[in-house]
């Protein structure tokens, strides 16, 4: 039966060139290993978090050519050759990005696990709406959740960060 | 962590069907990965090899021919309820494929992989039932088309072989005068109940219908009884019939209680969605209700 695919018991490695936050990163992955794993412990990024591994949370968010994806459910090597845009990658050196800082000012967090991932989906909803209607942050963020309901908060951080993006723009 | 798994990337569907011939149940095949690999991390599925279908040219692409919008299997949710050509075209479908999941699933599930893996409590069906759409397929013996009403079987069953992949759904535009409209509630990010309908109004009555009921059953159903019992009604007794509807529905949709809700709320909750989802396509306000 394992005659079918060639070495079964070898793991299938692939090379990737991923574009993380503007540096290259290189290497060689597992074809099973999925984004979330090597950001984390490969690229030592670890502002993504793990939640629910089901899709549903929103804790692993990060953009993929400037798309919002669930990176716990997205094989790495998939991004190979694209632009991979995480939590850390917002801020300029030590300046904030407007929605970092709109949340920090709003308390938009309480244990602030949620906190990269709805920051990375909320730069999607601005990215596509520079000025979103609550609507649109539903279409965005309604599979982002905070178990510690700051919802009001992170929609006040985001009308707040918007109106500060529209002007310096 | 996943278990060890390979991926090859076949070039052409007739390559594909190869590939799932040659390895026959240890693969499966990987389009848009949203469910699949959900599946795979939880244990439910075991597969030691994916064929991935992504890179398929023929896969991708969303275009018109002769009344009919051809979307390719391998386009993902987002890209539909994003393009222009489904939101003028086919706006119910639009509307079923913005609700799906979340912003993430929606990029990374495609069209095709949602019908393949026939969920009960999906939207795209009950949209494309409305239509009345092909879902074509390459398969050992080359390309051909099912109907969407054979291709939805049951729970997580389609008609398709095994070694079949879908290479795209063709879905007719509506003739003129006809409008469509998409109904749903959720919770969880998953539709607990759904409708669709397409009809025609002349002079007050209903000159045509198609109604769809999704996520109560096994799959998404017409309801053509019900569509009979309206069809030539005038507008101000459609309500009526929708409102004796109850015993049919539960006949054709076969409810049952679970977290969701009990089988009498959802039977409840589909006969709401029909009369909103009428009312709209007839161009109703505030639906056609009793």
């Amino acid at each position: 039966m394992t005659e079918l695919i060639e070495n079964l018991d070898t793991v299938q490695e692939t090379d990737v060139t991923l574009n993380v936050n503007g540096q290259t990163w290189q290497g060689s992955i597992p074809v099973e290993e999925t984004l979330l794993d090597c950001l984390r412990r490969r690229v030592a990024l670890t502002g993504t978090k793990r939640g629910c591994e089901s899709e549903v949370c929103g804790a692993c968010t990060v953009l993929v050519d400037g798309v919002p994806i669930s990176s716990c459910s997205y094989l790495a090597f998939e991004a190979d050759g694209k632009q991979v845009l995480t939590v850390e990658g917002l801020a300029t050196g030590e300046e904030l990005h407007p929605l970092q800082a709109a949340f920090a000012r709003n308390g938009a967090a309480q244990c602030g696990y949620c906190t990269p991932g709805q920051l990375m989906a909320a730069y999607a909803l601005l990215q596509a709406h520079a000025d979103p209607t609550y609507e649109q942050m539903g279409h965005f963020l309604d599979g982002n959740v905070c178990r510690c309901g700051c919802y009001p908060s992170i929609a006040t951080a985001i009308r707040e960060a918007a109106a500060a993006l529209r002007t310096t723009r | 962590m996943l278990r060890p798994f390979k991926v090859i990337h076949p070039g052409t569907a007739p390559d594909a069907v190869g590939e799932l011939v040659r390895l026959g149940d240890q693969a499966k095949v990987y389009a848009g990965g949203a469910e699949l690999i959900l599946l795979m991390r939880h244990g439910i599925l075991q597969a030691d090899c994916l064929v991935d279908v992504k890179r398929i040219p023929e896969l991708h692409g969303i275009q018109a021919h002769n009344g009919t919008i051809h979307i390719g299997a391998g386009v993902t949710h987002r890209e539909i309820e994003n393009d222009p050509l489904v939101r003028e075209r086919l706006p119910a479908l639009a509307d079923a494929e913005g609700h799906i999941g979340n912003v993430r699933v929606r990029a990374q599930g495609t069209l095709g992989g949602n019908l393949c893996f026939a969920d009960p409590h999906a939207d795209p069906p009950t949209a494309l039932l409305a239509y009345g759409a092909d879902v074509q397929v390459w398969g050992r013996t080359g390309e051909r088309a099912i109907p969407i009403d054979k291709f939805l079987v049951g729970t997580y069953e389609t008609a398709l072989e095994p070694e079949d992949i879908v290479t795209r759904i063709d879905v007719p535009v509506l003739p003129d005068g006809w409008r469509a409209s998409f109904q749903r509630i959720e919770r969880f990010q998953r539709p607990t109940v759904n409708t669709a309908v397409a009809a025609r109004v002349q002079d007050g009555h209903i000159a045509g219908v198609r109604l769809v009921a999704g996520c109560v059953g096994p799959r998404a159903t017409r309801l053509t009884e019900l569509e009979n019992r309206i069809q030539g009604q005038a507008l101000a007794d459609v309500s009526r019939t929708l409102a004796q509807s109850d015993a049919y529905l539960t006949e054709m949709l076969d409810p049952v209680d679970d977290l969701l809700g009990s089988a009498s709320y959802k039977i409840h909750v589909t006969r709401v969605l029909l009369q909103r989802a009428l009312g709209e396509a007839c161009g109703i306000p505030n639906g056609a209700h009793a």
